[in-house]
């Protein structure tokens, strides 16, 4: 049984040059969209110190030792003691999510994986009928 | 020059000329970088012990991605990698997502590069005394130049890579002798690690930059089509590569958390670079300067390769306007594949932030070893052992595609921790790419032809 | 204008250059030969010896 190859249309130059550019409009758009709506990055948080000096800060005298070697100081940032290890010291992430966030996200990647799979079953049917029947 | 015109069943093909110290710097020049910078960010994630278990978890992790890809891709073995390992195992929409994975992880990692490069530049100038320096001219030029050498030719290309990706590797080694790991003297485990931090959430937090020990050493396989006998080369390269990546790894861990304090650590720049400042030794401080700055160029420059080999392939099959498929007649290169990416590299290292474009880079390469864990289950099961002749054939099936496809979930969670936003927009963009494939650029490309391997029918069609 | 900005300008100078030899070797290349023949690679062609060489070898041998 014999079918007849699928026989695609040639494009014509505008209608590539139109296809690439749609295709960097979108990637521009997923990467910078983030940006500008100011979602990216993760949440931070700062621990608060009381005590600012090395042994306050929790650094025993091995610490110290490399933090002042790498040209950092004990002490409050200020405009004067710029070079305060304090903010490096008692920065942390903040881990605290929605459980809903993590089931949509879940959600969107599973289903998206699902999707593109199903789809791709069903275009590869037509790919080996047309490479195997129609020698 | 005179008008050449195309003799009946005359053809220009990618060049076969290189061998598996190639594939080696190919994979290794792109990931060594990783050891440099980057890598650290896992410590700040989850402290300095998180780190290195984060170290070993995604080093199986990428064991079971070189296991997976050096049979497939002895087995598949055209440019484009797992772009044609899709193609020919799970179906078109697949290819194509995967082809967009592999461009857009490279391009991206590549903006970070020359991002890193133009950084690191620029503060030696300020160190010098300089006042009004800028970074931008040579993020620059450093994408140019590097296009300029891919658009040359391969071979040149990846010589210049293995030999730069040697120097920083035994730059590497230098500095753990120099440090004296048997002895006190600079080694300080005892007074430095300070436990978890975080927690146990604080290690898999720490996964989402553990990946970056090793990520795009799966790269290799995209110069399939230029190593002279691909299902010998490409095992033995990936493979040396791992292992090369996993022993940088451990010991570029082991140097850097017994030298400096963990939050200091967790937020530097250039971690080895400022181990070599605290042994006060200069010639050190010099070699692992110019360790960073060869480990960024030779990524940056794999990247190129990688990006443009898979860009072309895409191209070529008309899954990308056809335009891409053309090569060089005289470099034997993907010219025009090379020469589109560089504005898009541009305008990732010139206006977005470098920690959005390495998330961009991981959360791509996350969704293709999530694709190969599954890819490698069907290839399988389509051709079973025996049907078709593998150039290599990886133990222990399907346990390292079940331990990947566990590991990549665990990674996802890691990556929703910090930047579940970006996880999202990706995930938008790929959806949004899918549709735009299916229904309107899929009716260009043509069908039976696009299977080009010589094969016997798959198992269950 | 110090040391610095030099090397600056060079490094743009020197980027401008490479593109442009990009860009020009691009559109002659494409002037000189047919869209047929550039475009005439094919996937899954592991011996080497089906593909005539062009002229030219690039300098590798």
């Amino acid at each position: 049984m014999a079918k007849t190859p699928y026989k695609p249309p040639t494009q014509s130059l505008l209608g590539q040059t139109f296809d690439t550019l749609f295709l960097l409009a979108l990637v521009m758009a997923a990467l910078f969209i983030p940006l500008y709506l100011g979602l990216a990055g993760g949440g931070k948080t700062t621990l608060e110190l009381k005590d600012t000096t090395w042994a306050g800060m929790g650094q025993n005298a091995t610490m110290q030792a490399q933090w002042e070697k790498l040209g950092f100081t004990a002490g409050p940032k200020t405009e004067e003691n710029a070079t305060s290890a304090a903010e490096l010291i008692s920065s942390r992430f903040d881990y605290s999510f929605e459980p809903v966030e993590l089931a949509i996200t879940a959600l969107v990647v599973i289903g998206y994986f699902f999707i593109v799979f199903h789809w791709s079953k069903k275009e590869y049917r037509d790919v080996i009928d047309e490479r195997f029947n129609n020698k | 020059m005179t008008q050449t015109t195309a003799v009946h069943g005359e053809r220009i093909s990618l060049l076969r000329v290189l061998g598996p110290g190639h594939v080696w710097a190919l994979g290794v020049g792109i990931v060594l970088v990783g050891e440099y910078m980057g890598w650290n960010f896992a410590v700040g994630k989850g402290g300095a012990i998180a780190a290195l278990i984060a170290c070993w978890v995604a080093g199986l992790l990428y064991t079971c991605v070189a296991m997976i890809d050096s049979e497939v891709t002895s087995t598949v073995a055209a440019a484009g990698g797992q772009y044609a390992q899709a193609k020919h195992i799970v179906g078109p929409l697949m290819a194509f997502n995967v082809g967009l994975f592999l461009v857009f992880a490279y391009t991206m990692l590549e903006a970070a590069n020359a991002i890193t490069l133009g950084y690191l530049v620029q503060t030696v100038g300020s160190m010098a005394g300089f006042a009004d320096t800028h970074d931008k001219p040579f993020i620059v030029l450093t994408i140019m130049f590097l296009a300029w050498l891919n658009y040359r030719g391969v071979y040149a290309t990846l010589t210049f890579n293995l030999v730069i990706t040697a120097i920083a590797f035994v730059a590497i080694w230098v500095l753990f002798f120099a440090v004296q790991p048997w002895s006190s003297v600079y080694m300080k485990h005892g007074d430095l690690l300070t436990g978890l931090p975080y927690g146990w959430l604080g290690v898999l937090a720490a996964l989402h930059f553990g990946m970056w020990y090793y990520l795009g050493i799966e790269g290799t396989t995209q110069a399939a089509e230029e190593v002279r006998s691909p299902a010998r080369a490409l095992p033995l390269g990936t493979m040396t590569g791992i292992i090369t990546l996993l022993i940088a790894a451990t010991m570029t861990w082991y140097i850097c958390a017994g030298i400096m304090p963990w939050e200091y650590l967790g937020q530097a720049v250039t971690p080895l670079f400022d181990a070599a400042r605290l042994t006060d030794s200069t010639l050190l401080m010099v070699l692992l300067f110019i360790g960073t700055i060869f480990s960024t160029l030779a990524s940056a420059n794999g990247c190129i390769n990688d990006a443009s080999r898979a860009w072309f392939s895409m191209g070529r099959d008309r899954y990308l306007p056809q335009v891409f498929g053309a090569v060089h007649p005289k470099y034997r290169t993907p010219y025009r594949a090379i020469v589109f990416l560089v504005p898009v590299a541009l305008v990732f290292a010139y206006f977005a932030p470098l920690d959005q474009v390495i998330t961009f880079s991981i959360l791509s390469g996350l969704l293709e070893y999530t694709f190969m864990a599954i890819n490698v289950i069907m290839f399988r099961q389509k051709w079973p052992l025996g049907v078709i002749k593998r150039g290599y054939v990886h133990p222990f099936h399907p346990l390292p595609a079940l331990v990947l496809l566990l590991l990549c979930s665990v990674t996802y969670f890691a990556v929703f921790l910090g930047y579940g936003t970006q996880l999202i927009a990706m995930m938008v963009f790929y959806i949004v790419a899918s549709l735009w494939f299916a229904f309107h650029r899929y009716k260009f490309v043509r069908r039976g032809a696009q299977f080009t391997m010589p094969w016997p029918k798959p198992v269950g069609y | 204008m110090n040391n610095f900005q030099l090397l600056e300008y060079g490094a743009w100078g020197l980027s401008a250059l490479l593109g442009l030899w990009m860009l020009i070797d691009l559109i002659r290349t494409d002037k000189t030969y047919s869209e047929e023949l550039l475009t005439s690679s094919k996937e899954g062609e592991i011996e080497d010896a089906l593909v005539i060489d062009p002229p030219h070898q690039g300098g590798h041998l």
